[in-house]
């Protein structure tokens, strides 16, 4: 390795206050790049079989990616990974900050935190000394996350962190964790802290990032920034991603009212065009990203401008049946002050609004406190999301399990209308009207997920039909999921994506440039596969089984109600067609089950126990790399 | 008469939701596009021809750029970004 891995991660004990230091070996690193696939590969190997995402044993992953701390654009970024407690399996989560920076500066490819400390504490990681710092005062009162993070900065200067806000204290299971006002927002990782007792993790380093061909990475920087200012970018530079909401209203794909429909009367007072021209107040961008995405609007006269994404305002309006911009941006403020996942905090409460209009809460307090709730109510929504992030009454405590969850105990129709796939909320992408975004929510080892599966860009082609997908739409699924999951390692923007002409062979010439390793862009189209793999076989591990990929009963043979997708139709038979081409695609059995033949061919066998494979890996055995060393006590142990 | 709905930049760029002209092809109305809203031209279409990176659906349904896909009188064309990351 002559740049950008330090082969090597930081296990911290939370429980014990110490820290250990791991060696990769270079083979393992190539295999899985870093980021997610380091994440995934990690968590496999950290945890045992069956593990309680909330216990002790659960791990939770600060993964970088080989090309951060590099001058490329949009390269500042880290996989936050850990077994999701909203969905039972992966939660890999992306995100931007200083916080990427500082850590891959500790001088490890990552940092796994295990075991959960005495008191509420903040984990400090400062090169490789760690310390447990009790931070008792900082747990429980409610405070916004901003003032969580600026405190934390005053003691401890020089440090970056990564925080939980109420939402992760109290366990809701999509909670996120938040970083430089950013976050690793889906699947409940800010929980999986939580239980740790960690409000945050702070990092501060001193190592340099070695680059292998310095003229040349810095040759392909300057080429990548000046092609992220192009045509391809345009709109997230423009507009930002809310330019999607009119967009996806005029196709009939927005979702709407709790899937109730797909086009939505107040869309014009929500979207990005109206937004820009009545409340934009500023723009910013993630840390060294040439992009700058992000968009801030006007909430109320005076008060700070808040940065709202597509995925937010469709979830807080639209799907909860709101058109006032005020309200749904101030919805999506308060989200990221309590430091909840807007999607599925939008899902979950437009599910409990329709299940409140069709009378599905049974009598008692869940009746009592669903009494009026309605699909529009701008001001039951902002309650709901304060009560959800305190766990506050019989209904906060209900919907702060997530939607899967909820309708469990209300009944077979909650069931039917719960919008999820594996657990996680679906976001704002109507399956119905882009279909092959609906294999890849049914096949994703996340559930429902647009990150992890940019699927839809197939609908968005031309190059299927998007109102009657079949079979040959597979193999853009997972061209699509083969994109992202080196994106997701390497780690750059996926933003870029539409600025790279040999995606492949590109992605290959940047990583040869800092790694100075020789990766082609055979290999690592092979390693993309490889990573998707290694998500899949933890959830195989986990308990998957077929049936969970699937997307839910409602979406299936009702036609859409209204817009220019009227009439449409996805039947299950389709989508069944879809998953069995995908998964044959994939080199795996036409039920998505994998034979120990596709894990050999993909080179995983050296790299993970495979022995109980076949036989629903039972009980994955620990493997120990390499012995460590002890770096650090905690305070707490000190006293 | 075809109807030639804006999203997002071109919306913003020509000022406007919408344009009514004159085609019986794509490729005829993306050049008497240019033509109306200059500020369009040539960001977002060019000599005919849709520029990378946006796409049209006609009357909403399935999306494409090929400028020799025909028009019938009264359709409508919705103009948009490809990129739809989200």
């Amino acid at each position: 390795m002559n740049g950008g891995w330090f082969g090597r991660y930081l296990r911290v004990d939370a429980s014990l206050g110490s820290g250990q230091i791991v060696t990769i070996e270079a083979a393992a690193l190539r295999a899985v790049i870093g980021g997610a696939g380091l994440g995934a590969w990690l968590l496999l190997r950290e945890t045992p079989a069956g593990f309680d995402p909330l216990g002790p044993d659960a791990a939770l992953i600060f993964a970088f990616g080989p090309l951060g701390g590099t001058p490329l654009t949009t390269s500042a970024k880290l996989a936050v990974v850990a077994k999701s407690p909203l969905t039972g399996r992966i939660g890999d989560a992306l995100t931007s900050s200083d916080f990427a920076l500082a850590g891959k500066r500790t001088g490890f490819d990552a940092i796994v935190v295990r075991g959960r400390a005495a008191v509420p504490s903040v984990v400090l990681v400062d090169g490789e000394r760690v310390t447990i710092a009790p931070c008792e005062d900082l747990w429980g009162g409610g405070r916004p996350i901003g003032e969580v993070e600026a405190t934390l900065r005053e003691r401890h200067p020089g440090f970056e962190f990564a925080v939980i806000g109420a939402a992760g204290e109290r366990l809701v299971r999509y909670a996120g964790v938040v970083n430089g006002g950013r976050h690793a927002g889906r699947g409940g990782l800010g929980a999986v802290l939580g239980a740790k007792r960690i409000k945050a993790v702070g990092v501060r380093g001193t190592q340099r990032v070695a680059i292998a061909d310095p003229p040349r990475a810095v040759a392909l920087a300057k080429d990548l920034a000046r092609r992220s200012l192009g045509a391809a970018t345009e709109k997230y530079r423009e507009l930002g991603t809310v330019a999607n909401l009119a967009t996806f209203n005029r196709l009939a794909a927005l979702p709407t009212r709790n899937f109730q429909a797909s086009t939505f009367e107040g869309a014009r007072e929500v979207s990005g065009e109206e937004l820009k021209l009545t409340r934009e107040r500023g723009r910013g961008s993630c840390a060294n990203c040439t992009i700058g995405c992000e968009h801030f609007y006007e909430v109320t006269p005076g008060a700070p401008a808040v940065k709202a994404e597509y995925e937010s305002v469709f979830a807080l309006g639209p799907l909860c049946g709101i058109a006032d911009p005020a309200v749904v941006l101030a919805a999506a403020r308060a989200c990221d002050e309590l430091g909840l996942d807007t999607i599925s905090t939008g899902g979950t409460i437009a599910f409990a609004m329709e299940c409140a209009e069709r009378g599905l809460f049974p009598r008692g307090p869940l009746a009592d406190e669903t009494e009026g709730l309605r699909f529009g109510d701008g001001a039951r929504l902002l309650a709901l999301i304060d009560a959800i992030a305190h766990r506050r009454g019989a209904l906060g405590d209900l919907l702060a399990e997530g939607s899967r969850s909820a309708a469990a105990r209300l009944g077979p129709l909650a069931q039917e209308i719960a919008p999820h796939v594996k657990g996680l909320e679906i976001p704002g992408y109507d399956p119905r009207a882009l279909q092959t975004m609906a294999l890849g929510f049914a096949v994703g080892t996340r559930g429902a997920d647009h990150n992890r599966s940019g699927a839809y860009e197939a609908d968005f082609s031309g190059k299927v039909d998007r109102l009657a997908a079949g079979p040959e739409a597979a193999a853009y699924a997972i061209a699509s999921e083969d994109r992202a999951a080196v994106m997701d390692s390497l780690i750059l923007c996926k933003f870029l994506r539409g600025a790279l002409t040999d995606f492949f062979g590109e992605c290959a010439e940047l990583l040869a440039a800092v790694t100075g390793d020789a990766i082609g862009a055979d290999e690592l189209r092979a390693t993309a596969g490889r990573i998707v793999l290694l998500k899949k076989l933890f959830n195989v591990r986990e308990g998957w089984t077929p049936a969970e990929d699937t997307l839910p009963a409602r979406l299936f043979d009702t036609p859409l109600p209204s817009g220019a997708a009227k009439g449409t139709v996805l039947s299950r038979a389709r989508l069944g067609a879809m998953i069995e081409a995908y998964n044959l695609g994939r080199g795996w059995r036409a039920d998505g089950s994998v034979p120990r033949e596709a894990v050999i061919a993909a080179g995983l066998d050296g790299l993970v126990d495979i022995s109980g494979l076949g036989r629903g890996w039972a009980e994955q055995k620990e493997r120990i790399l390499q012995g460590g060393e002890e770096t650090g006590r905690s305070e707490g142990e000190r006293r | 008469m075809i109807t030639i709905e804006l999203f997002g930049v071109p919306r913003m760029r020509a000022e406007r939701d919408s344009v009514v002209v004159e085609a019986d092809s794509l490729g005829e109305a993306f050049r008497a596009l240019g033509v109306a809203c200059p500020a369009l031209d040539p960001t977002v279409v060019q000599e005919g021809r849709l520029r990378s990176h946006y796409l049209v659906a006609v009357n909403g349904r399935q999306l494409t750029a090929d400028p020799a896909t025909p028009l019938r009188e009264g359709d409508v064309v919705v103009l948009l970004s490809a990129e739809a990351g989200g």
